[in-house]
């Protein structure tokens, strides 16, 4: 079981290495243990989070890909979609059985036919578009709704904090 | 709370405890050599020798002078005679016990340096719940089911169950430490013997311990073997498995493989059986019936039925789809593997022989078994596997049931965790006559481009309004010709969309290192190290560049 998901991860990894998308870097932080990722995400352009380099990890389940890793961003973070603790609350991170919100198709989830690449994909485009429809960070969500401002400014604080310019 | 306590005490390091139990025991035994090189010292009674310690040094000295010629005895007698007095002076005992545990710690110590190398942090948390999950029951069972009378019996008990527990802990540690070992891109070979030796040895250990409650428990009633040897058996399951999956992998089965699968069913079915029926054996032998201890062997005996249950019907499951995979999905014909270029999504790795669905996707066939053991669905497209057996999951999802689930671990990480599930039956909730006519107009509302057959035919396929939305919505179900001018569009990607704006909206950096994949781990992981600090340097450069000109 793990010999496959090994596999299968060094392939990605190798991918990511070879072809990596745009702003984005991804592998195992120490190749003793390959199931422990570090990614890092530039902040999507033209959003509030723009300019920042956010590091996140990744744990993945020995059965992988059948069952999808676990995200969370290891800097603070203040987003609708983003728990307190950096844990990401995103569809495709959720296996197809569970459904913790409730409100989610089945179409959106993991399968193993997406990868790593494909979720850091997707991270960014929630940072770009949060859904606050889901209610990770409640407070986030509601200022995300209503004082789009203030969450700019919060935002820029963090995206300078990544770059350790604070 | 506990457990943080145990953390906080200032428990001492193994090498404080053995300096201080050797010189305990110096002590004992010195103790006992002044009082056994009286050869009258059986005649003494403990309390009498006490008193002449007490009243004097003249009078000690006195005795032997008195007794010179007796005292010639050898070596061995004498080396008899201090066992014999430290086993009945009870302080001596207990230093004796100390040292056993001692050098117990020790040995594991030693052992854990020898085969293991620093533990990882996962397999040190795992060995502790361990352990004090195992301490908790094995409380319980001392003083709430046997109900110990004597501090001797309870002293036996102890020692077995540091020796049981002593296996058990190493055997975890081996199963751990295989799984990582499987799991990990360049394990060492010696690792693997060192790990097969350890193997062998708690085999062998813990088949001597069984041996060892044939002898001594039988002759103390057939209920205090049966616990002793449930203990074993236990330890000699959970090795046994381990050692199992090593002689697999040796003969490089596939890890999907059908015997994989079947040796694993055999060895986890076994071990729950022995739990349950040791926990069972417990209740029924709880001397009252209403007790905080038969309540909670009652809980876990629900737990583990609970676990038997859902591994049986795992089971079932299985062998329902390999039947199932088998005679509904053939296996890909040679042409069609050829013409195919992609590898096995699941696994990405090239296919020689592939199993296709139904939407003409191929994978490996035991990729795609494990896959629809979670979810009947298509890994690419999503479609439906349309009355897999896997549909028992998704309807047991929606069924509401109550369940109760006290997580111990939450509060403590080595407390247990019990869940009461009542479940309600349902008859299958499928769309019928009325139901079905009544939810294909709804449907033709919303989509008026299909037609109310179509619809209709879908959902009894479908079984659920919810599915046949989803096939409209992703274009699965065609509109009915004439198609409207603007059907629905499928659902765009998301992520897809936004890394193409992306990508268009960002020059491209040089991506400096990017590009080539080295052999070696070391290089790699430098190479991603460089990687990571260009990347945050250039975004530092560019955020501070985008700054100046607004300042």
């Amino acid at each position: 079981m793990a010999g496959s998901a090994l596999r299968r991860l060094m392939a990605e990894y190798k991918q990511l290495t070879i072809n990596p998308p745009e702003g984005i870097i991804a592998g195992p932080i120490n190749e003793e243990n390959f199931f422990e990722w570090e990614a890092l995400i530039t902040g999507p352009e033209g959003t509030c989070f723009e300019g920042g380099i956010f590091p996140a990890k990744l744990h993945f389940p020995p059965d992988y890909p059948l069952s999808p890793p676990k995200m969370e961003f290891t800097c603070e973070m203040f987003h609708p979609n983003i728990y307190a603790d950096g844990r990401v609350c995103i569809s495709i991170l959720h296996a197809p059985g569970d459904d913790p919100m409730g409100y989610e198709s089945s179409a959106e989830r993991w399968s193993p036919v997406q990868s790593v690449e494909k979720i850091l994909l997707s991270v960014v485009s929630m940072l770009a578009e949060p859904n606050d429809e889901s209610g990770a960070n409640v407070d986030a969500a509601k200022m995300w709704r209503e004082d789009r401002e203030q969450f700019n400014k919060i935002a820029e604080k963090l995206v300078r904090k990544t770059l350790s310019l604070e | 709370m506990p457990v943080t306590l145990v953390d906080r005490l200032p428990l001492p390091n193994l090498k404080v405890y053995t300096a201080g139990s050797v010189s305990l025991l110096s002590i004992a035994v010195y103790y006992a050599l002044s009082v056994t090189s009286d050869p009258n010292w059986r005649a003494n009674s403990t309390l009498a020798r006490q008193d002449s310690i007490e009243s004097g040094q003249g009078e000690q000295r006195s005795i032997p002078d008195q007794l010179q010629p007796n005292s010639t005895r050898n070596v061995s007698e004498q080396f008899v005679d201090v066992i014999t007095f430290m086993m009945q002076e009870p302080l001596c005992m207990w230093t004796l016990i100390n040292i056993a545990y001692c050098s117990l710690a020790v040995f594991g110590f030693a052992v854990q340096r020898l085969v293991f190398g620093p533990l990882r942090v996962a397999e040190a948390q795992r060995v502790k719940d361990k352990f004090w999950n195992y301490v908790f029951y094995k409380f319980i069972f001392v003083f709430g089911v046997i109900n110990v009378q004597y501090m001797d019996e309870v002293l036996l008990w102890c020692s077995w169950f540091t020796l049981v527990g002593f296996l058990h802990l190493l055997g975890q540690l081996c199963k751990d430490r295989y799984e990582y070992l499987s799991s990990s891109p360049h394990s060492g070979g010696w690792a693997h013997v060192r790990l097969a030796c350890l193997l062998a040895g708690i085999l062998a250990a813990a088949a001597a311990l069984l041996a060892a409650a044939a002898v001594w428990g039988l002759p103390a009633g057939r209920d205090t073997f049966a616990f002793m040897a449930a203990e074993c058996v236990l330890v000699l399951v959970g090795a046994l498995h381990v050692a199992a999956r090593y002689a697999l992998a040796l003969c490089a089965a596939d890890a999907a493989g059908a015997a994989a699968y079947y040796v694993a069913l055999g060895f986890e079915a076994a071990a729950l059986l022995a739990e349950l029926a040791l926990a069972a054996a417990q209740v029924a032998q709880c001397s009252m019936l209403v007790s905080m201890a038969s309540l909670v062997l009652l809980l876990q005996l629900r737990h583990l039925l609970h676990e038997l249950q859902a591994r049986l019907r795992r089971h079932r499951l299985y062998t329902a789809l390999a039947t199932h995979m088998s005679r509904n999905y053939p296996m890909a014909s040679k042409e069609e593997v050829e013409k195919n270029q992609d590898n096995c999504a699941i696994c990405w790795e090239p296919m020689k022989e592939a199993r296709k669905l139904p939407c003409s996707h191929l994978f490996h066939n035991s990729c795609l078994c494990q896959w629809v053991q979670q979810d009947a669905s298509c890994p690419t497209c999503r479609r439906a596997l349309a009355a897999g057996p896997a549909a028992p999951r998704q309807d047991a999802a929606r069924h509401p049931n109550h369940l109760f689930h006290f997580d111990g671990s939450r509060y403590v990480s080595w407390l247990p965790s019990f869940s009461v599930e009542v479940t309600r039956v349902r008859p299958e909730a499928a769309l019928a006559g009325a139901q079905l006519d009544a939810a294909a107009a709804q449907l033709q509302l919303m989509f008026p481009q299909h037609s109310r057959a179509a619809l209709a035919a879908d959902l009894a396929r479908t079984r659920s309004a919810d599915l046949t939305l989803d096939n409209i919505l992703e274009g699965r179900l065609p509109p009915a010709a004439p198609p409207r001018p603007a059907p629905p569009p499928p659902r765009p990607a998301p992520a897809r969309a936004d890394a193409a704006t992306m990508a268009a909206a960002t020059p491209a950096d040089p991506a400096d290192g990017a590009g080539r994949f080295s052999r070696c781990a070391a290089e790699r992981e430098a190479q991603l190290r460089r990687r990571k600090q260009q990347l945050v340097e250039a975004a530092r450069r560019r955020y501070l560049a985008r700054l100046a000109p607004r300042s």
